[in-house]
């Protein structure tokens, strides 16, 4: 139908730069199937942004009920009670690490391990390894948070977005005439994967913004979590344009980037974890708990002056008060459930060493693996990450000191028992700068 | 028969010349050996080092000296759960729940250090046999499946197949029979891992209900790619349909139906149970104290029962009579409960398997976790045999405090050394220590216990079945 000869120059009359970009966008604006995933994506990250705040909210009315029922349990524990030792027997003190101000994005490690503890002035290492986590079902399945879509789903979303960019052009039998329409034909595949591409991000993004200013989430914190995004968005719609050009049928390239995904989403990750746990071994908890177990069995039977003498290695400051005079005295029970402590530290220290260990070589793998490095730092924004656990165990350990450091004076210079002192028993302080403060 | 016989074997070829799907096989043939392998190695490792903590917990409890029960009860006690054997295969919540528990007077402990709790954070998924099977085998068929018409089409030989009046629906049978087929050699795997379970000595039935279980999910998975392959007429739109099946179904709505689950309100935690606990605990009264207001009516009692004026004078020595009393009377609070945390665990764990009419790999994990013997319920019944234990070594020590101590001595221990010395018992009263080996329900429990979330793929294989039923008599080229 076209007059014009079969030679002449094509590109002369075709769009070029913001003509082209235009162009594109009106035949974007026309396919039913690119606005469907938008709308899709737009769902699904709504939804995992509602379900994480809204986690957040119950997991806040939580810790609230608890530090009430804990504060209320305590003084009905304390009330009948006449002496410092049994005070600090009956004693319990909640100890939590709040949900971060953007813990609704990445609930991570806050599933599968505790963030909730209630201890004593007893042998620590008797209760900090004590779990009261997320149900596990729930655990195992893992729940649809902003990050686990972000990072696994969205990859997919583009690749199925992406993946027949070109193919599906060809057998259309539009392919030709489209890049021969087109300014540069280059150009032409780059805005049309762009449009594409931006449209999911600006879907996925949307929601989380939403949810961020709701949840109070800091500036910097939102920022940062959509420069990733960005980031991630862009890489992978890159990875899968670039698998597009390939001149083979749309069900090879498919095939290809979802062999891609798998590989960088499920094997290099899975296989690196297998590798490290295996090449960082932990002590077994068991023998953690059985050696400070035998060693608090054991001060009952041994001479009271050993047991005071390994404590006062440590607390040198009540060597003049070690002295134990009866049969039973709170202060050497004290010093016996520190030296159970003493005797573990060394298999307490290997098993939270290992963990950060585990941690930094994961920080490593996950660069293998983008999606991992993704959920990976969103977690960390979030600080639900193993790193966030373990400087909450570490603020645990900090808050038993502070217990100890209460109680030991009392009783070591045996101070007759006043209950007004009990108002300065210290708290727990969860970590500075939560969004969520004890009232 | 024999004409869909014919079909069935030459889709078979035409598979073994495709290059992609002789490599997608091998691939995957490659992850289920490797994570059997690996999966098998740790396991072992677990449960002999599991087996020697138990051995040498009891070994440690059993060989301390003389000396005064009460102080047993609170040395404690440690138990330990070994893997059931088709762990190896699906090792379920084991992961994710505590594997030892310490037990000891006064007391329910929580069962710690789970695996995942201390292992390195990389990603969502982890591998597992099962793992393999429920998220990796489906795309497989899907790359297996959905050719088997679109090709017909594409070749333009399905329009004389049917002038040749081969039925629409001998010819989807024949193809759905390569693609069962194909299922069948899918399952070698898992029959291998199933029968290493058995010589480990799991049940035949419980291997046999887990190939079932599977082998519908992967037939469903089959079916769902046939469908497709008769119903599009353009490849690409196929496979991108079979895949966007694939996200939703196995990616999207498990997490989404946790999240959902999880929104309608968690169960209690242990320490949120065991706060409302304290409060009604309290009541009941010290145990170590036999003065204790609580016990008064019981000391009254003892003492008319026997006819005596003072406590010295009972047969029994009253501390030892009120640490058993409290100490039953404290369990049976303690077992309500914890009875409730569970209940309460359990009721999510259900409304979260009510997902699996929408999600069939939510249905298959659960049913899977349920004949593996590494679900919720065994968990809490490790929970509760440690409870049963625990009451039953505690109660034991306190009958022998009721029975062989004076409470002259008892209530002067404290003060008088030689009061102190006759309060010991010999150590060889520690042997009432029970042994504690954790063993899976047996296989006719665990299926049925299954069978609920198995049931939920029945209804997708039927529609399926029918509607390529009804497809395959439309047929048209």
């Amino acid at each position: 139908m076209s007059r014009r000869p079969m030679n002449a120059p094509v590109r002369a009359t075709a769009p070029s730069g913001w003509a082209a970009l235009r162009r594109e966008a009106r035949f974007v604006a026309r396919e039913r199937a690119v606005w469907a995933w938008w709308a899709v994506v737009l769902l699904l990250a709504t939804l995992a942004v509602a379900s994480g705040l809204h986690e957040v909210a119950q997991q806040r009315a939580t810790i609230a009920r608890l530090v009430e029922a804990d504060r209320a349990d305590r003084a009905a524990a304390q009330q009948p009670l006449q002496d410092w030792g049994s005070v600090a027997y009956h004693s319990f003190h909640f100890t939590h690490e709040p949900p971060s101000d953007f813990a609704f994005a990445a609930l991570g490690r806050r599933d599968d391990t505790a963030w909730k503890h209630r201890i004593r002035l007893l042998a620590l290492e008797g209760q900090i390894h004590e779990r009261d986590a997320g149900h596990p079902v729930l655990a195992l399945t893992g729940r649809f948070d902003f990050a686990f879509f972000a990072a696994f789903v969205l990859p997919l979303v583009l690749i199925v977005l992406l993946h027949g960019l070109r193919a599906g052009e060809r057998q259309a039998g539009r392919h030709d005439l489209l890049v021969a329409t087109a300014g540069q034909p280059a150009a032409l595949w780059r805005w049309r994967a762009g449009l594409r591409a931006a449209g999911v991000f600006v879907v996925a993004a949307l929601p989380l913004a939403v949810g961020a200013a709701l949840a109070g989430t800091a500036p910097a914190t939102l920022a940062a979590a959509l420069a990733l995004l960005a980031a991630h968005v862009l890489g992978w719609a890159l990875l899968a344009a670039a698998v597009a050009a390939w001149r083979r049928p749309a069900e090879l390239i498919l095939a290809a980037l979802l062999a891609l995904w798998l590989l960088l989403a499920v094997l290099l990750p899975a296989a690196g974890r297998a590798v490290i746990d295996r090449a960082v071994p932990l002590p077994a908890g068991a023998d953690i708990l059985l050696t400070q177990r035998e060693a608090v069995n054991d001060a009952w039977d041994l001479p009271k002056a050993d047991t005071m003498a390994a404590f006062v290695e440590r607390h040198p400051e009540w060597a003049p008060f070690a002295a134990v005079q009866r049969p039973f005295e709170w202060k050497w029970y004290y010093a016996f459930q520190q030296v159970g402590d003493q005797r573990a530290e060394a298999l307490s220290r290997a098993y939270t060493e290992g963990r950060h260990t585990r941690e930094r070589w994961a920080a490593r793998v996950a660069w293998l693996a983008p999606p991992v490095l993704l959920e990976r730092q969103l977690q960390r924004l979030a600080r639900t990450d193993l790193a966030a656990t373990l400087a909450y165990e570490a603020r645990v350990r900090a808050f038993h000191a502070e217990l100890r450091a209460f109680y030991y004076p009392r009783l070591f210079r045996d101070e007759p028992f006043d209950p007004a002192a009990l108002a300065g028993l210290p708290r727990f302080e969860p970590r500075a700068g939560a969004a969520y403060l004890v009232p | 028969m024999k004409a869909v016989l014919a079909i069935a074997a030459a889709e078979w070829r035409c598979w073994q010349r495709s290059r992609l799907a002789v490599l997608a096989a091998a691939l995957l043939a490659a992850l289920l050996l490797a994570t059997t392998v690996l999966t098998t190695l740790r396991l072992q490792a677990e449960a002999t080092e599991r087996g020697h903590h138990q051995g040498q917990a009891e070994a440690a409890f059993r060989a301390q000296p003389d000396r005064h029960p009460h102080r047993m009860v609170h040395y404690g006690h440690y138990v330990f759960r070994t893997p059931a054997p088709l762990a190896l295969f699906d090792p379920g919540l084991d992961a994710v729940t505590g594997q030892s528990l310490f037990l000891e007077g006064h007391r329910q402990n929580t069962a710690m250090f789970a695996g995942t709790a201390a292992s390195a954070g990389l990603g969502a998924f982890s591998l597992s046999p099962a793992w393999v099977y429920q998220a990796l085998a489906p795309l497989l068929l899907v790359l297996l499946g959905h050719g088997a018409l679109l090709r017909e089409r594409e070749a333009g030989t399905l329009a004389p197949l049917l002038a040749q009046g081969l039925g629409g629906g001998t010819l989807l049978a024949g193809k759905a029979l390569a693609l069962a087929a194909a299922v069948g050699v899918l399952l070698l795997p898992l029959a291998a891992a199933a029968g290493l379970a058995v010589g480990r000595g799991e049940s035949p039935a419980a291997a046999a209900a887990l190939l079932a279980l599977y082998g519908a999910y992967l037939l469903l998975w089959a079916l769902l790619a046939l469908l497709a392959s008769a119903l599009w007429r353009r490849r690409g739109a196929v496979l991108a349909a079979l895949a966007s099946l694939w996200i939703v179904l196995t990616l999207v709505l498990p997490a989404l139906a946790v999240s959902g689950t999880a929104a309608g309100g968690g169960a209690a935690g242990k320490i949120e149970t065991d706060l409302a606990m304290l409060t009604e605990v309290r009541r009941l009264g010290d145990g170590h104290n036999a003065n204790d207001p609580a016990f008064a009516q019981l000391r009254a009692e003892l003492m008319a029962q026997h006819g005596v004026q003072r406590v010295e004078d009972l047969p029994l020595n009253l501390r030892g009579v009120v640490a058993e009393h409290s100490e039953r009377k404290l369990t049976a609070t303690l077992n309500a409960w914890a009875q409730r945390q569970q209940a309460g665990e359990q009721r999510l764990a259900q409304r979260l398997a009510a997902h699996g009419w929408f999600t069939p790999v939510l249905a298959l994990a659960g049913a899977s976790r349920a004949v593996a013997g590494t679900d919720l319920h065994h968990h809490h019944r490790f929970l509760q045999e440690a409870e049963a234990l625990r009451y039953s070594f505690v109660q034991g020590l306190n009958r022998v405090h009721a029975q062989q101590l004076a409470y002259a001595d008892d209530i002067r221990r404290s003060s008088d050394p030689e009061a102190e010395r006759r309060t010991r018992v010999a150590a060889s009263t520690w042997q009432l220590l029970d042994r504690f080996r954790f063993e899976p329900d047996a296989a006719v429990v665990r299926i049925a216990r299954a069978a609920p979330q198995g049931l939920m793929l029945l209804p997708w294989l039927a529609g399926l079945l029918l509607a390529l039923a009804v497809l395959g008599r439309r047929l048209q080229p």
